[in-house]
């Protein structure tokens, strides 16, 4: 589970990667490789101008493979990230709502064509200690708002101990604060900031390209040409139907359809985040209570400087320090290894907690089968199959 | 009582049947409809033969230590002291065994660079094989070998030698060899513990033999013999959950 922190290198190749990867110009884009610090959520004092409210997907998070965990057994933590994944959209999609300055705001198992904005995570790196999210926002229209990575270390009183928290009720539990609330806030307020660099008009443009990229989604040969897309993905305006298009007038027909069921789907995400909420905060308590505990291990090792101490034994003791050498090498062997088992289990127990709430999840929609992510898919074709009769194609 | 095979269920069209018949073959027919499923359900039951799947001995079961046919480890350093006694003794008489020459000072009596003592790494193999008792689990995918005071041994039943535990205070690797499991585990300062289970064609006996070796010393070896018993079946089933602590539910019938 352990990462490196960042270091310069990584930073230079992440940098390498996003200039090689896209020639689009970010409105923003940075590195923070330091912890975040106290962050304030920017909230809407007023009323935002309605061209404001854009509605916003966010993508349940990929989960970057842990290349240098290679143990038979670890599979059981590729099984926790896997679960967080679907969960820490969430807290982000509550920290947004929170600052009241867009419009819908909805958690999504892809990308979705009907949304201005959609953000995109990578969850690199999550232990209860230490949370690494990499975040790209990305508009309708292609413009990259911002694409960076976040760090955040909770402090030890981030948690409340296992044994406490086993104990609170479901109220009581909902009233404790998010522990890496600072990383989300922070995004939020980011993605602010990109979008008040934004013109009335961009905003403007925005709505607009993204009801025809629903259009074009629904029906490609009625709306492709009303779209220019070049080869870095940016999308411009080649023309607009006219506002009483009866097309038109079907396709918002459509995509209110849509919206209602991707605010269905929002709602098992909702769910699930409900439900796992408990477990998902005790495991992150333990995860980082055994962290510090082996931290302080460790120090207390390297502290004692163990190696003259065994070279004094030895002295001391002829072959009876030999025995006792020998021991106290396997038995911390031994020691590492229950430690290691222990932590496992209750890696297992927390999957094992999420497992009905997830099943829950993918068996929600009735009639379509999959995955929730296979089903999402399945619901789009259904849309667009639907229109193609609605308009004799 | 009239049984469903008498009845033919390839009826001619004219084939003068009354009513009454009639009714009954199609009943026949709905049941046999009916019974279908079930028995295509039955048939999916059944295990895929997976060719890619490395077939092993079964390991599982719980085994006590039977005391009788496994190693004293006293018993084993002498006769292993002894041994090199008399094959010393031999060369010095000039009475060559063919390989190279022994001396006492091989067999690492005292510590010395090249590694521990032979009676440390004795003593040594009688503290990690001190248990009397294993319950192993194996399943498709992995075997599990539990020794109370020790974290499980476990190993996929894959082919290929595989890390199955790493920390800075040592690495653990298991990899099967033939129908034997071995674990190799590799301490600090070029201390390497082996267990090498096998498993009698009858499942009554189980061996593990113990390696220790230090440095590029002689290894010493205890081999231990188990014998399988019938532990009382646990009436309950647990697991380990995060927010409600440990679960039992009667076996069988987990939540």
């Amino acid at each position: 589970m352990t990462r490196p922190p960042l270091t310069a290198n990584r930073l230079l190749i992440l940098c390498i990667l996003l200039a090689g990867c896209g020639t689009t110009a970010p409105i923003e884009s940075e590195t923070v490789p330091e912890g975040l610090g106290e962050v304030t959520l920017q909230r809407a004092t007023s009323t935002p101008l309605a061209e404001q409210l854009l509605d916003v997907g966010i993508v349940i998070f990929e989960a970057a493979s842990d290349s240098d965990s290679g143990s038979f057994g670890d599979w059981v933590f590729a099984e926790v990230r896997d679960n967080e994944r679907h969960l820490l959209p969430y807290i982000l999609k509550n920290t947004l709502q929170e600052s009241a300055q867009w419009g819908a705001v909805r958690v999504l198992p892809e990308a979705d064509p009907s949304v201005h904005l959609s953000i995109i995570g990578t969850v690199l790196q999550s232990d209860g200690q230490q949370l690494e999210l990499r975040i790209q926002a990305k508009d309708a229209t292609g413009r990259i708002w911002l694409d960076r990575l976040y760090y955040d270390r909770s402090d030890s009183e981030g948690y409340l101990p296992p044994r406490t928290l086993r104990r609170v009720s479901e109220q009581e539990m909902s009233q404790i604060e998010e522990p890496f609330l600072d990383i989300y806030e922070q995004i939020s307020n980011d993605v602010l900031a990109a979008r008040n660099q934004l013109t009335t008009q961009d905003l403007e443009t925005i709505a607009n390209v993204a009801l025809l990229v629903y259009a074009e989604d629904l029906s490609p040969d009625a709306f492709g040409y009303m779209l220019n897309t070049d080869t870095d993905g940016q999308r411009t305006l080649a023309s607009l139907p006219a506002t009483d298009d009866p097309m038109l007038q079907r396709v918002q027909d459509m995509r209110t359809r849509h919206h209602l069921f991707i605010d269905t789907v929002d709602e098992y995400y909702q769910a699930l985040h409900d439900q796992t909420r408990a477990p998902y905060m005790i495991w992150r308590s333990y995860s980082s209570e055994q962290l510090v505990e082996e931290q302080r291990v460790r120090e207390r090792e390297q502290g004692q400087g163990e190696r003259q101490e065994r070279e004094a034994d030895q002295s001391r003791y002829s072959s009876t320090s030999g025995y006792l050498t020998l021991t106290q090498r396997y038995d911390r062997y031994r020691w590492s290894k229950i430690y290691q088992q222990e932590y496992q289990e209750l890696a297992a127990g927390f999957n094992r907690e999420a497992a009905p709430a997830i099943l829950e999840l993918n068996r929600q929609v009735h009639g379509l089968n999959g995955t929730l992510e296979e089903q999402y898919s399945q619901w789009r074709r259904i849309l667009r199959e639907l229109f193609s009769l609605e308009n004799g194609q | 009582m009239r049984e469903c095979s008498d009845m033919s269920l390839f009826l001619p069209v004219n084939s003068g049947q009354t009513p009454a018949m009639f009714s009954f073959t199609r009943s026949c027919l709905l049941l046999v409809l009916m019974t279908m499923p079930v028995a295509l359900a039955a048939q999916d039951d059944l295990p895929v033969l997976d060719l890619d799947r490395p077939m092993r001995l079964d390991f599982s079961g719980s085994w006590e230590k039977d005391f009788g046919r496994s190693d004293r480890w006293e018993d084993e350093l002498g006769r292993m002291l002894r041994l090199r006694q008399e094959q010393a003794v031999r060369q010095q008489a000039g009475i060559s065994g063919g390989g190279p020459a022994i001396s006492i000072g091989n067999i690492n009596l005292s510590s010395s660079r090249a590694g521990a003592s032979i009676i440390d790494l004795a003593r040594l193999a009688d503290y990690i094989s001190r248990q009397t008792t294993l319950n192993i689990h194996q399943d498709r995918e992995q075997v599990r070998i539990e020794r109370r005071g020790e974290a499980p041994l476990i190993c996929s039943l894959k082919t290929g030698p595989m890390e199955s535990f790493a920390s800075e205070h040592g690495r653990e690797y298991c990899t099967w060899e033939n129908q034997q499991l071995l674990f190799i585990i590799s301490l600090p300062e070029e201390l390497v513990i082996q267990h090498r289970f096998s498993v009698s064609a009858d499942r009554e006996l189980l061996r593990m033999q113990t390696s220790i070796r230090s440095g590029s010393g002689a290894p010493f070896n205890l081999l231990q013999t188990f014998i399988r018993y019938d532990e009382a079946a646990e009436s309950f089933d647990c697991v380990l959950t995060l927010s409600r602590g440990r679960v039992c539910s009667q076996s069988g019938n987990l939540p």
